[in-house]
């Protein structure tokens, strides 16, 4: 049995459930918006893992579920709280339910695409560049600082310059202009980072169940997820073929993290140099599959298919 | 220069830096994380050269990572963040501030007690269930673990221990510190310590009437004072053997 958690109407589910019932393997689609119907419990006895997860009227014994695809939003957020009380006995059923769910995916020695502990390398994206690095890859040279001085001359040392994020909450790269260094006495309050800009071909790469698929994004923009907004047209998608080489190092890199499924963001010099800017943990991977017609979704699903008898999956470590 | 980073309320780790110094072992840099929330100026560069940290703190102290060969690493959360701050922007400065200690303190040379991990700033923290799996698995004897989807107190965890029956003791260097433990006991905890990646690591038992050892919880924060001196003098010669 595989058990696919979050919201089914989600493209990125929506298109593994496709695959799932085409493939017609049993799965069980745990939607976070029926919480209110459904329970779980688990325990740990001399290190053996015995449960039980209620969903609608059906009860299914932990034990016969042997892959989990994972997409949960924060619960907190669930349209069905609106309204009510922080301590509502239903706010806290939902969070119970959800924690109950994330624990055991956390230690149960099924495939888990992805547990929540490797995940977390993305919350700090240069800590996630140190581990990038062991990997092989080049990073884009970084200055985080709280020193607007410090700033102004990495920027006048390297002309182009960009800024973002550095935690798992979500920013829009920018490039720094003049403006911007009128306003950089706010840093002092937090330290922030700034990357010198990498000239290249952005590629994203997607690792599932050893393969890989990598597209190529074309676009004017510093960030081309805002393509239309920075740039006045949307980015241009196409699927590319890398060298088995660099496959093996992506692969590598996904291992590494423990991440089943990995989004890796790679620009590729004109002087064929790889850099990688992070790799996310929970890739929204129905963006590139729809610009490309990869079949990237089929491949999680059939990961999924497989199992623990796939054997090439990292159980609980 | 060796560094004890940690808040001004750690007396654990207060004690240790006390003790550390009258060992003779230095030059030891006390850091505080309230001196840290109020550094002057940060420098944290990742570049072909390799991996850069300078920051003066608001005393005027200068600590740049060249010179560091090793640290004891308490830090539990981020400084503290301005009260004039509100959210949404407090919620982004608090993940901010979170991502660059993990950053920089996983970037410090030499032996770090503990190294940062993805879950937690002084070593991996884990919840109450992956402690009580990866503990059974290290050969400790553990007790059941529960836990659903209710609201019902006999659910959640593991019972609570009395006072009177609870060991700790600390694992660090292939050797437990602390309360006397049967052989089989340390074996597990030294394993455990191993198996999650700290080299520090403190342990809770609960100890029964017939004298079993039953595994409780885990930290890679816990309480130095309890490893004594002889912790101490290992921690020392540990980070002494950190090149510069």
């Amino acid at each position: 049995m595989i058990l696919v958690c979050g919201i089914p109407s989600e493209t990125p589910l929506r298109m593994v459930i496709s695959h799932l019932e085409s493939l017609g393997v049993p799965f069980l689609v745990f939607n976070q918006r029926q919480f209110a119907t459904s329970a779980m419990w688990f325990e740990i006895d001399q290190q053996e893992i015995r449960g039980q997860l209620r969903i609608g009227g059906e009860t299914h014994a932990l034990s016969d579920i042997h892959s989990v695809y994972s997409r949960l939003m924060d619960d907190r957020l669930l349209p069905e709280l609106a309204g009510e009380a922080p301590e509502s006995p239903l706010r806290n059923h939902c969070r119970s339910l959800h924690d109950t769910l994330m624990r055991w995916m956390e230690i149960a020695p099924e495939l888990v695409i992805n547990r929540c502990a490797p995940m977390a390398s993305n919350s700090s994206k240069p800590y996630q560049n140190q581990l990038i690095r062991e990997q092989g890859f080049l990073t884009p040279e970084t200055l985080i600082t709280n020193e607007p001085a410090l700033v102004r001359e990495f920027r006048a040392k390297n002309r182009r310059v960009i800024y973002k994020s550095i935690s798992a909450l979500r920013s829009i790269v920018e490039e720094m202009s003049d403006e911007d260094e009128d306003r950089l006495e706010r840093i002092r309050h937090c330290p922030t980072q700034f990357q010198v800009f990498v000239e290249g071909t952005n590629v994203r790469v997607h690792t599932i169940g050893g393969e890989v698929f990598a597209t190529a994004v074309r676009s004017a923009a510093t960030d081309y997820r805002y393509a239309a907004r920075q740039a006045g047209e949307p980015a241009e998608l196409r699927e590319v073929t890398l060298s088995p080489d660099l496959s093996e190092q992506c692969l590598r890199l996904a291992r590494t993290l423990r991440l089943e499924f990995a989004g890796i963001d790679l620009k590729i010099t004109p002087d064929d140099e790889v850099y990688c800017f992070e790799v996310n943990p929970c890739p929204a991977f129905s963006y590139y599959e729809a610009n490309t017609d990869q079949p990237i979704s089929a491949a999680v699903a059939r990961y999924l298919a497989k199992g623990n008898s796939s054997g090439a999956h990292s159980a609980y470590p | 220069m060796w560094l004890v980073l940690c808040s001004s309320t750690d007396v654990p780790a207060l004690w240790a830096y006390q003790g550390l110094r009258q060992l003779g072992f230095g030059p030891l840099e006390l850091v505080l994380t309230d001196g840290l929330a109020r550094a002057s100026h940060w420098e944290h560069r990742l570049d072909a050269r390799g991996i850069h940290l300078n920051f003066t703190l608001a005393d005027g102290r200068v600590i740049d990572a060249t010179r560091i060969r090793g640290a004891v690493n308490r830090v539990l959360f981020p400084s503290t963040i301005p009260e004039w701050a509100v959210s949404p922007d407090r919620d982004y400065v608090q993940a901010e501030l979170h991502a660059f200690y993990l950053s920089w303190l996983n970037s410090l040379p030499g032996v770090v007690l503990n190294r940062p991990t993805a879950t937690g700033l002084c070593g991996s923290w884990l919840h109450a269930s992956e402690w009580a799996l990866r503990a059974g698995r290290a050969g400790l004897t553990t007790r059941r673990y529960q836990q659903a989807a209710q609201d019902s107190p006999e659910h959640g965890g593991v019972p609570p221990v009395a006072d009177a029956s609870l060991r700790r003791v600390i694992a660090f260097d292939g050797q437990v510190f602390g309360a006397p433990v049967p052989r089989g006991v340390a074996n597990g905890c030294i394993k455990l310590a191993q198996d999650v990646e700290t080299a520090l690591l403190g342990l809770d038992f609960q100890v029964d009437p017939g004298g079993e050892w039953n595994f409780c919880d885990a930290s890679p924060c816990p309480d130095l004072s309890l490893g004594g001196m002889p912790l101490l003098r290992s921690v020392a010669q540990v980070l002494q053997e950190a090149r510069p």
